[in-house]
């Protein structure tokens, strides 16, 4: 096959890429590359990886709390054996050719060492600076001043040695050289004096590396806009007058108020918040929109309402609401109805009440009257601005920007750059979410690995463990290692006489206190003395399994153990942090939980993790756009596709359009060469006229059977892609179809593009069909559309007079720019209420159109050559079905509805199955050629193993217990358990239920259901975790009385 | 009855200056910042609105842009720099036109060949005038009253105004038959006497400019000027036999103070107008139209004009004090002729009506408001 990309000279491919930016998007990118066997190094300018997100206290239009949800993927990536992080990274030069390049980073002093430092953060404490207090107003301050806090955008401070957040990853220390007392003046040196692990190193120097990469990604973000840079709203004059950013610090648990919602000012409850739109968007300096701030302000009232009072005034002040992706719209109308106020217009300047400090700020009323309200404070919904390194980053890598200052892209190759081999994706190319963001990673990963398919696994090693030892039929012999984690726990935990307790335990031959359980030299103790005293079950009384819990895994299987006989006691998370305050009480909890953690040790059984053959083939439903470029992707990366389209022809939707609104490129030519290329690609197999009959199986091994004209066709594969897409929806409203001068908008592109389009006065009408009770969705397309189509109409005939009545102009990014054009060119756009649409009415064959102008408030008719309707774009009626043969969800508006809205947005819950284009919200072609390729990164990370392995710890059916009573299959979230029936030996028709262990996550509802302990899950039986139960119900024994009563123990016992 | 959008109007009022209303997304920034608009005026986005919309009969039947005195405030807060103040300057002028039923204004206002061609033609015809029909020229001493007879100069300036009030009133007569009667509910007389005191309180002290912006200096200014024009035109018009002796009065004599505070203060301010509008620093004066240049440069050359008559006359120069008092007149007249009935003169008429109309307008929406509900309510407003 040929790579869509040039080979390089020598025709080397490294199988390694540079991800330059450790923000949600370049974390993405790390997993999808490592997944699929290529090597990473992550570049993070900052101290950490994990961007803004990690800001974020929650996120919309879900509300999940936003680190929760992106906690896991740090911890992955901390671990991952594939995934080097550089921190402090500045790249500063590229030399070579696509496929084989070499990279130079410059590499900061952390001035702590990274291997020795364990993240327990001593030296934090240790830093005098970190104890300053703020000088008085008035007060002359000689004295150094606190630092501020650059993770809680300044409203609280922090010392000059720090982690910048507790889930930060790398989780070490950093000093900042330019505050630190002893970079400045010889003296102090308190962190390194406090510092257990000896991480402190003052002397470290910048260090160069040189990387060689097949590709590179770039990904560095963005960065807010400088609210100063408009004094009108008082931003650093008024205190109460603060950024989203802040405020979404303010809301966060781990922020400066601990997630008390006060005004900083006077640490009061605010009781009127308003929040102002477009600051730094929209306006004439900065000609695009911030895609983001209408949906953050949204979800930044919804959450100041819940943390204080329903009662609680929320007014966002806006212009248009820009509620255009998926699920948005139902939040908007939620905040609406759960009484968030919108008012309609653009406050000119915010002024202090000098007295109270509240603000005032004077706009009109939807009613058009004049108003001048308080609030207690005002947050400024300031907009995306081009990552500071823009500039620098373009220069290195030779990348054009555009005039905005963001990466400059091309619709067909969104996430390509002028420079082959250097790849862009997130806002670094347009303001954008998290969702599209993560898409365009995953999409740019896609176009590396067709750029280096035959380097995927070259540079990944395989670990190597030394033979298991067979514990079975052995008495249990415990070893319990309990960490001081520096002063974390032993501050609280008086750790020595958990030892001591814990040495007097069953089956407990050996007990011992580390200092950092998780350093490299305590891990070498806990192997030798595994080997040493024999030892066949650990237990780790520390910090969190989520986190840990692999590391001390590895040191098992290092040691010759079984990783699964191990069980860990979360003594710092739940001692030493919540009864900080209760030393005593914390010790006695936590020798609670290492008897819990041993009751069950005793009963581990080792488990085997199975391996299952993954087939490399993959199933592409949908020949429309998305479809094509996926499949297309996934065949230059080596895979053979199976592309399924109902209709006789390939293209779907796309064939409609005629024009971007970025003008240039022509849709049908891109449509025609991607089809050709399908076509002639030897491992593409084209099947068109083709419907699905049944998809059975599961990741990695599917087949599914085609109907076609010639008859019936099986494939076997091991992952789908669905892009179905969307269509245009037939109005029935304003004399469509009634009245042959009532068009929709891809009606009048077909005759725009004919040249047959000849009308004076044109109407176009949004929203038809959308955002009504119907289909409460925006179509995301129209207002994209009808700006292009208007702009056309204008280019054709610039005495065409275009009226366009709209909801809410919803040109987000770039877009907005066009509708200044529009504007300018003497489009005129005017708003019409939901509840007062535009009448349209035909006399002696002649249309007019009847509306409100709202803001004149006057009552108006226009005559019309043509109506066009903005008509809403609809899913497929087909979806349910293949809903149904793929077991995945669909939303209530009948799109594909993916497993996290935020994080996942091309992933199902079932596993194996991806989702790109309209099948998943209407999008533009763009964002669809850039999900089709983050669904074929997504795939190829399943399809680029052999086998698939699965977690030990999942659902088994006890046969001798199981009677097929079937409770456990309907409550299985995963569709892993079916009923089977089957005929005895004594000719009776039996019936017994089934695990998938490829669905199963082994979440123990199965378990849970059961009334015959027919089902368990392995490494937490019934009788495992009976175990534990019974301990922690143990009256605890005190050093004077008797050790508690040796029980029976036996392996498998209960089983 | 729905109004008809007129797609035409947009480009009309363009050809009255500067109107930049196309990057504008109608936010409401400018009408929220601007200190004069209110509920009942939500000026400038609405007067924006109905161009941009192309909502011809209610801009004319707007007041609002004669309630702006345009301190810029809008301009320079609108995140799209669209300019509202100087696009409301222009609606003041494509309002006068429209007023105008000879449709002289328009053609002034719309070509600057008309405007210097007919300011040419009346001067013109003034130096004829004054070629054909001027008294003996003493040559030994200054005797001006016999150059120009002052019952002669009298009756022209009494015959000047009667035809220039025609002109004037008359378009007043459209002013207010498009913005107090047709189409809108018409105000009751009741209104109409009630707020008379602000017609004249808004022409005397034009007070609603004080309350323009934040800076009030604009309007002592501009207080200042009126002044000393309004009590050149009472000197001129009324007393003429007075004011324009041939005797030298004693310096106390207020025929001498009266004028020269008259002269000081049209000559300081409007070449202090002139001067702002070549500097360009502020944002009011970013758009200079050709009428904004042409009434403060002839009101500063009818003052320096005059001025220079009574030095010369001063200073016993006989040829002199003739020949620039005939020019004196040469710039005067068509200023006059051109400018009040039909140029940037008639604000001194528009504005105060309309202020005084607002007034009527919110006077009358509060009787609606306080008088019974039902059919009585209704009938009690005479038509």
């Amino acid at each position: 096959m040929t790579p869509m990309n040039p080979p390089s000279k020598n025709g080397r491919k490294v199988g390694a890429a540079l991800v330059v930016g450790g923000g949600i998007g370049g974390m993405q990118a790390a997993l999808d590359f490592a997944a699929a066997g290529i090597k990473v190094f992550l570049a993070e300018s900052g101290p950490c990886i994990g961007g803004v997100m990690a800001q974020l206290d929650k996120t919309f239009p879900t509300n999940d709390c936003a680190m929760c949800t992106m906690a896991p993927r740090l911890v992955e990536i901390s671990r991952h054996k594939d995934i080097d992080i550089l921190t402090l990274a500045d790249v500063e030069k590229i030399e070579g050719e696509p496929g084989d390049f070499k990279v130079t980073v410059k590499l900061r002093p952390r001035y702590v060492d990274e291997e020795k430092c364990t993240g327990c953060g001593a030296c934090a404490i240790a830093c005098p600076l970190g104890k300053l207090k703020a000088p008085k107003e008035g007060e002359s301050s000689k004295k150094p001043k606190p630092i501020p806090d650059e993770y809680n955008q300044g409203l609280s401070t922090r010392p000059a040695v720090y982690i910048p957040y507790p889930q930060a990853i790398p989780n070490c220390a950093v000093v900042d050289a330019e505050h630190c007392l002893h970079m400045s003046t010889g003296k102090c040196k308190l962190c390194q004096k406090a510092c257990k692990a000896d991480a402190i190193v003052f002397d470290q120097k910048e260090e160069r590396v040189v990387l060689e990469v097949g590709a590179v990604l770039v990904a560095p973000g963005y960065e807010l806009f400088d609210p100063r840079l408009k004094p009108e709203y008082g931003y650093g004059i008024h205190k109460n007058v603060i950024t989203s950013i802040e405020f979404e610090r303010i809301l966060s648990a781990s922020g400066p108020f601990l997630g008390k919602v006060q005004r900083p000012s006077d640490k009061a409850e605010p009781k009127r918040i308003a929040f102002i739109q477009c600051v730094g968007s929209r306006d004439h300096e900065r000609d695009y929109c911030s895609a983001v701030c209408c949906m953050y302000a949204t979800k930044e009232a919804l959450l100041a309402k819940e943390h204080l009072s329903e009662h609680l005034e929320c007014e966002v002040f806006f212009m248009d609401l820009r509620a255009f992706s998926k699920g948005f719209d139902e939040y908007y109308q939620r905040a609406k109805k759960l009484g968030v106020k919108y008012t309609r217009c653009r406050p000119a300047a915010v002024e202090e009440v000098p007295e109270t400090k509240n603000l005032r700020i004077t706009y009109l009323t939807e009613d058009e009257r004049k108003a001048v309200k308080e609030f207690d404070l005002v947050v400024l919904s300031v907009g995306l601005r081009p990552a500071p390194s823009a500039q620098t980053l373009a220069q290195t890598f030779g990348l054009k920007l555009n005039p905005h200052g963001f990466c400059a892209t091309e619709a067909f190759a969104p996430m390509d750059t002028g420079k082959p081999g250097v790849f862009v994706a997130g806002a670094f190319t347009e303001p954008k979410d998290i969702p599209e963001t993560v898409i365009q990673a995953s999409g740019a990963v896609a176009r590396i690995l067709e750029l280096l398919p035959e380097a995927k696994g070259t540079l990944i090693e395989e670990k190597q463990y030394p033979p298991e030892t067979d514990v079975a039929g052995q008495e249990p012999r415990v070893g319990v290692f309990v960490c001081h984690c520096g002063t974390n726990i032993a501050s609280v935990v008086d750790v020595p006489k958990v030892v001591e307790y814990a040495k007097r335990l069953p089956n407990v031959v050996h007990a011992e206190n580390v200092v950092y359980a998780c350093a490299n030299d305590s891990q070498e103790k806990i192997k030798k003395t595994i080997v040493e005293k024999k030892l066949n079950r650990v237990v780790v009384s520390a910090c969190t399994p989520r986190t840990h819990e692999p590391l001390f895994r590895n040191s098992l299987q290092e040691a010759g153990l079984n990783a699964y006989l191990f069980e860990m006691a979360n003594i710092r998370d739940q001692c030493s942090w919540v009864h900080m305050h209760e030393p005593e009480q914390a010790t006695i909890k936590a020798k609670d939980l290492v008897r819990m953690a041993v009751s069950k040790a005793r009963l581990l059984e080792p488990l085997k993790k199975k391996h299952v053959p993954v087939h490399k083939d993959v199933l592409v439903v949908g020949g429309g756009l998305s479809g094509l470029t996926a499949a297309r992707s996934l065949a230059g990366q080596g895979f053979t596709v199976h592309l399924v389209e109902k209709e006789a022809e390939l293209g779907g939707a796309s064939r409609l359009l005629r024009y971007l609104l970025e003008g240039g490129l022509d849709p049908q030519r891109h449509l025609d060469d991607l089809i050709s290329e399908v076509r002639s690609r030897l491992n593409i197999h084209v099947h068109t006229g083709a419907s699905i009959a049944s998809i059975a199986g599961f990741i990695g091994n599917f087949t599914t059977k085609l109907k076609t004209a010639s008859g019936e066709e099986e494939i076997r594969h091991g992952a789908v892609i669905v892009a179905t897409g969307a269509q245009e929806h037939r109005p029935e409203e304003y004399l469509y179809g009634k009245n042959p001068g009532v068009l929709t908008q891809r009606e009048l592109e077909e005759r725009l593009a004919q040249g047959s389009c000849k009308a004076k006065t044109v109407v176009m009408i949004q929203c038809v069909g959308s955002r009504d009770e119907k289909r409460p969705y925006c179509s995301r397309l129209c207002c994209g559309m009808a700006v292009k189509n208007a702009l056309k109409l204008k280019a054709l005939d610039p005495a065409a007079n275009v009226y366009v009545l709209y909801r809410d102009v919803r040109t987000y990014g770039f877009r907005e720019s066009f509708y200044t054009e529009a504007r300018q060119k003497g489009v005129v756009f005017i708003r019409y209420d939901e509840d007062r649409k535009p009448e349209v009415a035909e006399s002696d064959g002649k249309l007019s159109v009847r509306f409100v102008e709202p803001i004149v408030r006057q009552e108006a008719v226009l005559e019309a050559d043509l109506v066009v309707l903005s008509a809403a774009t609809v899913p497929p009626l087909e979806n349910k079905e293949l809903a149904q043969h793929l077991k995945v969800p669909l939303d209530q508006n009948g799109f594909f509805l993916e497993a996290h809205m935020k994080l996942r947005p091309v992933d199902f819950a079932t596993d194996g199955v991806f989702l790109c284009g309209m099948a998943h919200y209407p999008k533009t072609m763009e964002e669809s050629i850039a999900q089709a390729g983050a669904a074929a990164a997504r795939a190829a990370s399943v399809l680029a193993n052999e086998t698939m392995e699965l977690e030990a710890t999942l659902s088994e059916v006890v046969d001798e217990n199981c009677d097929g009573c079937a409770y456990c299959v309907e409550p299985c979230p995963y569709k892993a358990v079916t009923l089977l029936e089957y005929k005895a030996s004594d000719g009776a028709i039996k019936k017994i239920v089934e695990v998938n262990e490829s669905a199963c996550k082994g979440c123990g509802v199965c378990q849970a259901t059961c009334p015959k302990k027919g089902i368990v899950v392995r490494g937490f039986r019934l009788d495992q975790i009976a175990a534990q139960s019974e301990a922690v119900l143990q009256e605890q024994a005190s050093p004077e009385t008797p050790e508690p009563a040796q029980q029976p123990v036996g392996a498998g016992e209960g089983v | 009855m729905p109004e008809k959008i007129d797609p035409t109007l947009i480009s009309e009022v363009r050809k009255y200056g500067h109107f930049d209303v196309d990057a504008c997304y109608a936010c409401g920034s400018c009408a929220a910042v601007c200190a004069l608009s209110k509920d009942s005026a939500l000026f400038p986005r609405k007067s924006m609105r109905h161009v941009q919309v192309g909502l011809r009969e209610p801009l004319l039947a707007s007041l609002d842009p004669w309630l702006c005195y345009y301190c810029g405030d809008c301009s320079k807060t609108c995140p799209r720099q669209t300019e509202p103040g100087e696009s409301m300057m222009t609606l003041r002028r494509f309002l006068t036109a429209q007023y105008d039923w000879t449709g002289l204004s328009a053609r002034m206002y719309q070509s600057p060949a008309w405007e210097l061609g007919a300011l040419a033609a009346v001067g013109a015809f003034m130096a004829l005038l004054i070629a054909l029909f001027h008294g003996p020229m003493v040559m030994d001493r200054v005797e001006l009253n016999t150059f120009a007879p002052v019952m002669t100069v009298h009756f022209f300036d009494w015959a000047m105004a009667a035809v220039l009030s025609f002109f004037l009133l008359s378009n007043v007569a459209r002013m207010i038959w498009n913005t107090m009667f047709r189409g809108g509910s018409a105000a009751p007389l009741q209104s109409y006497i009630e707020e008379a005191w602000s017609l004249a309180w808004n022409g005397a002290t034009q007070i609603r400019f004080r309350e323009c912006g934040k800076n009030t200096a604009r309007w002592a200014k501009h207080f200042l000027l009126v002044t000393g024009y309004g009590l050149m035109f009472v000197m001129i018009v009324l007393f003429l036999p007075w004011f324009q002796t041939d005797a030298i009065h004693p310096i106390w004599h207020p025929q001498r103070w009266l004028g020269y505070y008259a002269t000081a203060v049209l000559a300081v301010f409007t070449a202090e107008i002139l001067w702002s509008r070549m500097k360009k620093e502020e944002q009011i004066h970013r758009y200079s139209d050709l009428s904004d240049w042409l009434f403060p440069i002839l009101l500063l050359l009818t003052t320096l004009t005059g001025i220079a008559v009574h030095i010369f006359r001063y200073a016993g120069w006989p040829l002199a004090t003739y020949y620039a008092y005939a020019v004196h007149l040469i710039v005067c007249v068509p200023m006059l002729v051109i400018e009040v009935p039909f140029g940037k003169w008639a604000h001194l008429t528009y504005r105060p009506l309309a202020a005084y109309f607002q007034a009527v307008r919110e006077n009358a929406a509060r009787r609606r408001e306080q008088a019974p509900a039902g059919p009585q309510g209704a009938e009690a407003q005479p038509a």
